[in-house]
């Protein structure tokens, strides 16, 4: 029998605020242990939560790019376990007001991932374990979180893969996390279960906890829909349960016993008050989203020309992206600034990092005024990606690399002269392209490039050579 | 004619150089010597703070600065209200030896004004009792008798103001701990209202009922000190500070027309000489000019239980930070982290505070929440309509404060059900986030103090103050006994 | 009713370790007290939607950084502290 795989994402995102969800200390990653807390953010005895308003407008900017609806009132509850890395012993995170409902992430297959909610909460603190020791670090205890549940809409882990990486992608571009899986500024629990291909029925799920990268994702959702298959096929019945995935081993292994099964105890959290939101704030952020990835790349191809692959290339980092919009500003053809940056602005990023930093020494603007030399048709194609290369190099502007005599192009009795020279200097092409062989004619253009240093039009030259000649 | 208001008698006392305030701190210091081993009051003086800060204000006024109306003036904290530096111990075993790093608001407010600290008082472990016997280091004594308990929650407070061994303290109120000790020992205790004054620093027993309030020996201290600690605090989300006027200016009006509301239901069960003393107040009211109005709250009927879920769930879920990890105790064995998390509990907590973890846990676990923590919550928006709703028809709600007198020490322990019962008058204010003050209206043929207590609507303390301040001057000396204890000023 | 098992499942969630001698008499005084609060449910109405108790909403504090405290600080009050964390040791006797 074939088997469909039915998943679900519980995404947590970091957000990129300067302060704590429910105080004034710094989220900066790192720092030395404990060195960014607090009475509050280490739950000393009658200490008080403040919500911190940037959370709060982040959570609906990342509600409105993923088409929620964005509730009007909502409150904050407190989500109760004992846990050394939870100060409070409880976590303060919304349960059943959550700050947007609905919404979707679309795949590049057309197919929709509806989403259930997003609610803001707190991360917990670190716990380092040495040699069976517990090492308590509240450096990251109440930094803020959005949790994106999605619907069990996910068949693949393909479609997983994509929609993480599309989360990860609009969130960037609204500029509210840096989404960093390996900092844990994005983690991903995993529901899973399988049903016989063509089934609606849903089969028992187990949740995979935790997982901080794409490629570890895959890995535990292949061990797991696998380890689910040959279960039902023995005859067998799946456990909901709690998993986690070892990265070693590369299975997955429960991670409590049954005994200690939670009971959350959620209920409103008394010491904070209820959360208004009107439809001009609503309005206000709705005008502060920057055109997100879906769209730019529907623009590209379908308005700008630009090939789907280039596109999605282009898409794929807001940096990259932002720099192509800039880079193409007023210019005639915008696939020109979409090979430079894919063909060789690329070829000096090493990594996917890299393109995600894009620390390039070219700016937006020099390589917009590149393209316009180009346009005008001051400079040649050739003279133009050389000089790019050195623009990489040095990060000189444009005119400091190009002067005004290369500008100029080529006047016709130099062009003449040159076609002139090139015939004379090569005999053995010229008969060669007489006999026939019309490719005999690149090497007389050649020579006429690159005595003119680029500068004269191929065209014009091959059709004076011609003339020549005939 | 001499002055009542302990606070005032003491600024013109320090101002009039009639005393230094290093003498009179000392004075008081020597009483707490003397008498806190019978009252039990203190469980940490803190003689050092208090000269460092009588010693300033003597400064301030040798230099012939102005000093505030509170510089000066010798007072104490309940044990769960966060003190810099200073041991903050909820009168737990699970919190000795805690030293707060940050200072709660309203103790920073009366630093700024000079007060002088003498020391924390004692409680019932983490506020949770009437008789203040579950406190870890044995229950607070009665002024005026000493084989009385002085009440409960902020017994040490009401044992110490009562005893004249402090001039005023800062007690907390969830069910009545403010209300019901200021009534066993004869004094005056106000319970604001809710978001009055800065929760910030107060250890949390019930986060959505606790309100930190003042207790005197008059009601024209209340005044002063509720004027000076209900400020809005930016760190407290609840917090709104006073709304209207201050109280002290409307303290002394004339209450004639005012409208008293008698609730039945407050009458009901409560002891023969607490009900009398009520009904002569009532005549004392009418004498003022006062107009009384009788009328039924039926809603009153599921108060306490609706308070005991209520509080027990918040509770379950505030003390559940109490692990041995980063402050408190910390069990001296144990096999893992988790063992080491329970033992620490079991451990540090008393019988009253695990019972009612407990209970609040039941009430919130997944099954009974419907039943009961949410049935509770629903209740207590019909009660706080309720009381809504009296007050189109009054201006302030007469009740007793307590359906007895303070009982003798060892009697509260023997049922815990019945010790829930004596806050049958109180908890309601709390439900409904109302303003509520305590003063004396008489003695039991033992004499024991009896208290009554005027109700407000929210944010009206000044009307209450106002009838209770009324109340007091005309009745004030036979009603108003202070036992032969502590410093005579 | 309240049984045995109810009573471990509240006390395990509440990080509570009860002695067995400690059950039957702590069995019965939980029914008791749930006896008490269970008198709510025999009130006609169902109540009325209670939010907060002012209706208080939207109080936040602004996104701007105020200096944490210093370490020796955050861990004065630790029974157990080492290299700048609390600290659980695996085992202690
Ligand atoms: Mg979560
Ligand atoms: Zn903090």
């Amino acid at each position: 029998m074939k088997y469909e795989m039915v998943a679900g994402l519980e995404t947590h995102i970091e957000l990129g605020t300067n302060t704590k969800i429910f105080c004034n200390c710094t989220t900066a990653f790192g720092g030395d242990p404990n060195t960014h807390c607090c009475p509050i953010c280490i739950g000393l005895p009658g200490t008080l939560p403040k919500l911190n308003k940037q959370v709060v407008e982040y959570a609906i900017m990342a509600g409105l790019a993923t088409n929620c609806e964005i509730a009007r009132v909502s409150k904050m509850d407190r989500k109760n376990y004992c846990y050394p890395d939870l100060s409070k012993a409880y976590q303060i995170s919304q349960y059943d007001m959550p700050l947007c409902e609905g919404g979707y992430v679309e795949l590049s297959n057309g197919r929709k991932i509806r989403l259930t909610r997003i609610h803001i909460e707190e991360d917990a603190g670190k716990l380092i374990h040495d040699r069976g020791d517990t090492y308590v670090d509240y450096n990251r205890g109440g930094v803020p979180l959005i949790e994106i549940v999605s619907e069990p809409d996910i068949r693949s882990i393909d479609e997983a893969k994509e929609y993480v990486e599309k989360l990860q992608l609009i969130m960037k571009y609204i500029g509210i996390s840096d989404c960093k899986m390996q900092e844990g500024s994005m983690r991903c629990d995993v529901n899973i279960s399988v049903r016989p291909q063509g089934s609606q029925t849903l089969g028992t799920r187990t949740e995979i906890k935790n997982m901080n990268s794409i490629t570890y994702m895959a890995k535990a959702m292949e061990y797991e829909f696998n380890r689910q298959v040959d279960v039902i096929e023995n005859g067998g019945k799946v456990d909901q349960e709690t998993l986690r995935y070892d990265e070693v081993t590369d299975t997955t292994s429960s991670m409590r016993g049954k005994e200690d099964a939670h009971d959350y105890r959620y209920f409103r959290d008394p010491d904070l008050v209820t959360i208004n939101v009107t439809d001009q704030q609503i309005e206000a952020l709705k005008k502060t989203l920057p055109e997100l990835p879906n769209a730019r790349y529907s623009r590209y191809v379908n308005d700008w020309g630009i090939p789907e692959n280039d596109a999605s290339l282009l898409t794929k980092y807001k940096k990259v992206s932002d720099f192509f919009e800039a880079a193409c500003d007023g210019t005639e053809n915008p696939r020109t600034a979409a090979n430079f940056i894919i063909g060789q602005i690329f070829r000096t990023l090493e990594n996917d990092s890299a393109k995600e930093e894009f620390n390039v020494a070219i700016t937006a603007q020099n390589l917009n005024q590149l393209i316009k030399l180009l346009d005008s048709k001051k400079i040649r194609m050739n003279l133009a990606k050389s000089t790019l290369d050195k623009m990489l190099e040095t990060g000189k502007p444009v005119n400091q690399l190009i002067s005004e005599s290369d500008m100029g192009g080529l006047d016709d009795a130099t062009m003449l002269k040159l076609c002139n020279d090139a015939i004379t200097a090569n005999p053995n092409a010229v008969n060669d392209y007489k006999n026939g062989k019309e490719k005999a004619i690149k090497a007389l253009l050649g020579f006429v490039m690159k005595n003119s240093r680029g500068k004269a039009d191929a065209v014009a030259v091959e059709r004076t050579i011609k003339e020549i000649i005939k | 004619m001499s002055e009542i208001s302990q606070i005032k008698k003491i600024n013109n006392m320090l101002t009039s150089k009639e005393i230094s305030c290093e003498e009179l701190t000392k004075s008081y210091l020597a009483q707490i010597d003397k008498v806190n081993g019978d009252l039990n009051a203190y469980v940490n003086v803190t003689p050092d703070i208090a000269l460092a800060s009588a010693k300033k204000v003597d400064e301030k006024l040798a230099k012939g600065e102005d000093i505030s109306l509170l510089a000066g003036v010798p007072m104490t904290l309940k044990d769960n209200i966060s003190t810099d530096g200073i041991e903050t111990t909820c009168c737990s075993n699970i919190l000795k030896g805690y030293k707060p790093i940050y200072n709660a608001t309203v103790w920073n407010i009366l630093k700024e004004q000079d007060a002088v600290l003498l020391g924390k008082t004692n409680m019932d472990e983490f506020a949770m009792g009437s008789s203040c016997e579950t406190s870890c280091f044995g229950g607070a004594k009665n002024p005026h008798s000493f084989d009385h308990v002085a009440g409960g929650s902020s017994g040490g407070v009401a044992s110490a103001v009562g005893g004249n061994i402090a001039a005023y303290g800062l007690g907390s109120d969830t069910g009545g701990s403010i209300r019901q000790p200021a009534s066993f020992c004869g004094i005056v205790g106000l319970k604001p209202s809710y978001g009055a004054v800065s929760r910030f620093g107060l250890i949390a027993y019930a986060s959505s009922l606790d309100q930190i309030g003042p207790i005197t020996t008059n009601v024209e201290d209340t005044a002063i000190i509720y004027d000076a600690i209900s400020q809005y605090d930016e760190k407290d989300s609840t917090s709104q500070g006073k709304k209207g006027c201050s109280t002290c200016e409307a303290l002394k009006k004339d209450i004639k027309g005012m409208k008293i509301g008698i609730a039945r239901e407050y009458l009901e069960g409560v002891r023969d000489d607490v009900k009398e003393a009520i009904e002569n107040a009532v005549k004392v009211y009418e004498s003022l000019g006062a107009e009384i109005v009788y009328f039924n709250l039926p809603a009153l009927k599921f108060a306490l239980p609706v308070y005991y879920i209520l509080a027990c769930a918040e509770a379950s879920s505030n003390l559940g930070r109490y692990d041995g990890i980063r402050y408190g105790y910390k069990t001296p064995t144990y096999e893992n982290v988790n063992d080491m998390i329970c033992k620490t509990r079991s451990e540090g907590f008393g019988d009253e505070v695990k019972r009612r973890i407990l209970l609040g846990t039941y009430v919130l676990s997944a099954g009974y929440y419907d039943a009961y923590y949410k049935k509770a919550q629903n209740l207590r928006g019909t009660i706080v309509k309720a009381f809504k709703n009296a007050f189109d028809s009054c201006d302030v709600i007469l009740a007793p404060t307590v359906p007895m007198t303070a009982f003798k020490v060892g009697h509260a322990a023997s049922d815990p059900i019945e010790t829930y019962l004596t806050d049958i008058c109180t908890v309601p204010v709390n439900i409904a986030g109302l303003p509520a003050v305590s003063l004396p209206c008489g003695f039991n043929p033992k004499g024991m103090p009896i208290g009554m207590q005027l109700i407000g609507n929210t944010f009206c303390e000044g009307t209450i103050l106002n009838a209770a301040w009324s109340y007091e001057n005309k009745v004030r000396d036979s009603v108003f006994k202070s036992p032969e204890l502590g410093v005579k000023l | 009713m309240v049984s045995h098992d109810d009573v471990i499942q509240i006390a395990r969630l509440a990080k509570l370790s009860i002695k067995e001698d400690e059950l039957d008499a702590l069995t019965g005084e939980m029914q008791n007290i749930i006896d008490f609060a269970d008198t709510i449910n025999s009130a006609a109405e169902s109540g009325e939607a209670f939010d907060n108790i002012n209706n208080l909403s939207n109080v936040f504090h602004d996104d701007v950084v105020i200096p944490s405290y210093p370490t020796e600080k955050i861990l004065e009050n630790a029974k157990d502290v080492a290299d700048d964390c609390f600290l659980v040791k695996k085992r202690c006797d």
